[in-house]
């Protein structure tokens, strides 16, 4: 199998909460090939970026939708249920990015195996919807999570579905680090350590010679660039640009995990992998 | 010209008959997808109602963990479908119930300024202090604050949003509507004194047009008590519909959707109700009375009470549930033609009774499509209902003053 190259773009400016530029600024990052549209950054969170992913899902057709979500104010109750609902409204398209916002890297990491837990509640294969025997669902496929962590303790079952892709794509920024078994994506600048992931992105600037860093794609010590965009609508278009040679070709249907080659099964990710 | 009526749509899952799901008009599968939220989007919008609502809760359904097999639970996250939807439409508002108990005062002002921005103004906030017992423990508690307590809470932290959203307002420009439109359910005298103290509308149930005139009457007196503007209220009691050709085919049409709830759904739904798994028992046997009691976390003494005579007549379990299915509780269920709901609308409105509806359709979208192609030129040929929206913010097209007094700077 071909390695595809990765590109990831993230929007910390606040005008992201503006209808109208934000419409802007998904179009163009849907143009330019961008594959995981991070929404806000570790130390600048526009409003509150699920809603941002919520609005921005009917308008994606490829681009992967990764709202940062912080500790400091989030519960997994609500972000389990939150992701679900945009993972099915963007066809399948949804990541999250948790960030400490000055918290500890131990509650963050609580909070995201209290969420993978409740999403492990729902069997992937719950739902029947047969009108004429009236059987909805089966109920030997719903559980409890019982969670009971450092800092959060979830019953569950979540009052919401397993999210389309199971869990949606889990993105880690090494400028807020958390340590969880199953990793999808790691971005980290030049010198930072990468904590195991099954894809690594290295931070650039928009200004970046982005043809050399693509070299290093080429030679295999990275799998994509992540770029931080100061000015997106300008920025997105000369990126998509720069990288056409990378961008271009790659699969563009299945659900985000699928085409970024991610894997697929991920119950009870917490104790096969840890 | 009669008194403009107000509607919103009632949409938490798909339908209002339990069993509504299973119609031959209902989608069931539409729930998680956008393509059906868009159309539901658009189809309220064409019926020029003010707003789309999600009720909410905090706990899945069914009782300990045991999950329903004959209850649809499509309860996505109401905030996601609601700014979903805001995307692909331009003027209906968007009203999110979102609980002050389980919520912290930044997380929800947030998420509410968010949705404002997002939305071009249409956010509405349906206030909720959480009643169930079993959402405490999804958060780490092991019971609910009492009743009370959990009205102070409330209205503590929507003071605090309030702070947190006039002074992100002030560093960042304005969100649309300054805050959300708020709402709210209560129907207790803790819940009325809260609504009427903050509420810019009213959800409440009215099952005749005489309990509708007394609430509404009620709520105005309290409104005027708290200092504020009676005529800056809406009341918008629930309204369940079957339409059809005749009375005669409606009547049978909602016999045909009561038919639907088998004895398995019904059981599932009675022990959701009275907090206790019945599903292991035998429907032809008596109802389990002792067990219930032990078992449900619900006030025993209600339930007690509710049982007595069911129990003391020999009822099997089986009819007990299914009756209870079919007996509408609270709401005003009308079965009949389009022609007779719209007089019926604009009768209650003209008496007072209400200012507008929240409809809450059998099942969807089949039922809900019926009312816009419909009623809705009925109330429009009566100039009971607008044919263009007045504006594009929530607060415009609810009749109400643009800028709450409270978020004066």
């Amino acid at each position: 199998m071909t390695r595809s190259f990765i590109l990831s773009a993230g929007i910390g400016d606040p005008a992201l909460a503006d209808p109208a530029m934000a419409a802007q600024f998904v179009t163009a990052a849907e143009a330019a090939g961008v594959d995981l549209l991070m929404l806000g950054r570790h130390d600048s969170l526009p409003f509150d970026p699920q809603v941002i992913a919520a609005w921005a899902a009917p308008r994606v057709s490829r681009l992967g939708l990764v709202p940062l979500v912080s500790s400091r104010i989030a519960h997994p109750f609500h972000v389990a249920r939150a992701l679900s609902a945009v993972d099915y409204l963007s066809g399948g398209l949804l990541g999250w990015c948790p960030v400490a916002q000055g918290g500890s890297a131990a509650q963050l990491a609580d909070l995201v195996r209290a969420t993978r837990a409740l999403w492990d509640g729902w069997d992937d294969d719950c739902l029947i919807i047969d009108k004429a025997s009236g059987r909805y669902l089966d109920t030997t496929k719903v559980r409890p999570s019982n969670y009971v962590g450092t800092h959060y303790a979830v019953r569950g079952p979540v009052n919401a579905m397993r999210p389309k892709q199971g869990h949606p794509v889990l993105v880690c920024d090494a400028a807020s680090p958390f340590a969880v078994p199953g990793l999808d994506v790691v971005i980290a600048a030049e010198g930072q350590a990468f904590p195991a992931a099954a894809r690594r992105l290295l931070r650039v600037d928009a200004g970046a010679d982005l043809a050399a860093m693509a070299a290093r794609f080429e030679a295999g010590e990275i799998d994509g660039l992540h770029i931080d965009l100061t000015n997106p609508a300008a920025e997105l278009a000369r990126i998509g640009k720069a990288l056409a040679p990378l961008t271009q070709g790659r699969p563009s249907a299945g659900t985000l995990r699928e085409r970024l080659g991610l894997p697929l099964s991920l119950r009870n990710i917490h104790e096969e992998i840890a | 010209m009669p008194r403009p009526i107000h509607l919103w749509a009632f949409l938490q899952g798909i339908g209002h008959y339990p069993s509504g799901w299973r119609h031959p008009g209902a989608e069931p599968e539409g729930v998680f997808t956008m393509d059906y939220y868009a159309r539901v989007g658009r189809l309220v919008e064409k019926g020029r109602f003010d707003a789309i609502v999600f009720g909410d809760q905090l706990q899945s359904r069914g009782v300990r963990g045991r999950t329903p097999e004959h209850l649809a639970m499509p309860t996505l996250d109401p905030m996601a479908l609601l700014t979903a939807i805001a995307s692909v439409t331009q003027h209906v508002g968007l009203v999110n119930t979102l609980s002050t108990t389980y919520w912290s005062p930044e997380g929800l002002a947030e998420r509410f300024a968010t949705m404002d921005r997002m939305s071009g103004g249409r956010a509405g906030w349906n206030i909720v202090t959480t009643a169930h017992p079993d959402t405490a423990p999804n958060f780490g508690d092991e019971e609910l604050p009492e009743k009370s307590q959990r009205y102070k809470m409330a209205a503590q932290t929507v003071a605090q949003a309030q702070a947190i959203w006039r002074e992100r307002n002030a560093a960042l420009g304005p969100s649309p509507q300054a805050r959300p439109v708020f709402v709210q359910a209560g129907q207790s005298g803790d819940g009325r004194d809260f609504a009427a103290s903050i509420a810019e509308a009213i959800f409440c149930s009215a099952p005749t047009i005489e309990e509708g005139i007394a609430f509404r009457n009620d709520m105005r007196a309290r409104v005027a008590a708290a200092g504020r503007d009676p005529d800056a209220v809406r009341i918008m009691p629930g309204l369940s519909f079957i339409l059809a050709e005749t009375e005669a085919a409606a009547i049978a049409k909602d016999q045909a959707i009561l038919d639907l709830a088998d004895e398995a759904l019904c059981i599932e739904y009675l022990s959701e109700s009275l907090n206790c798994d019945l599903t292991g028992f035998d429907p032809a046997g008596p109802i389990p009375v002792d067990h219930i009691l032990s078992q449900t976390c619900f006030p025993k003494a209600d339930i007690g009470r509710a049982l007595e005579k069911p129990a003391a007549i020999g009822l099997p379990l089986g009819k007990f549930a299914s009756g209870y299915v079919r007996t509408p509780r609270g709401h005003n269920v009308f079965r009949g033609t389009a022609s007779q709901l719209a007089n019926m609308m604009i009768q209650w409105v003209e008496a007072g009774a209400c200012d507008g509806f929240t409809l809450q359709p059998a099942y969807m979208p089949g039922e809900l499509e019926i009312f816009v192609e419909e009623v809705v030129p009925i109330l429009q040929a009566a100039g009971a209902l607008r044919t263009e929206y007045p504006g594009s913010t929530l607060r415009e097209t609810m009749g109400l003053p643009r800028w709450p007094a409270d978020m004066a700077a």
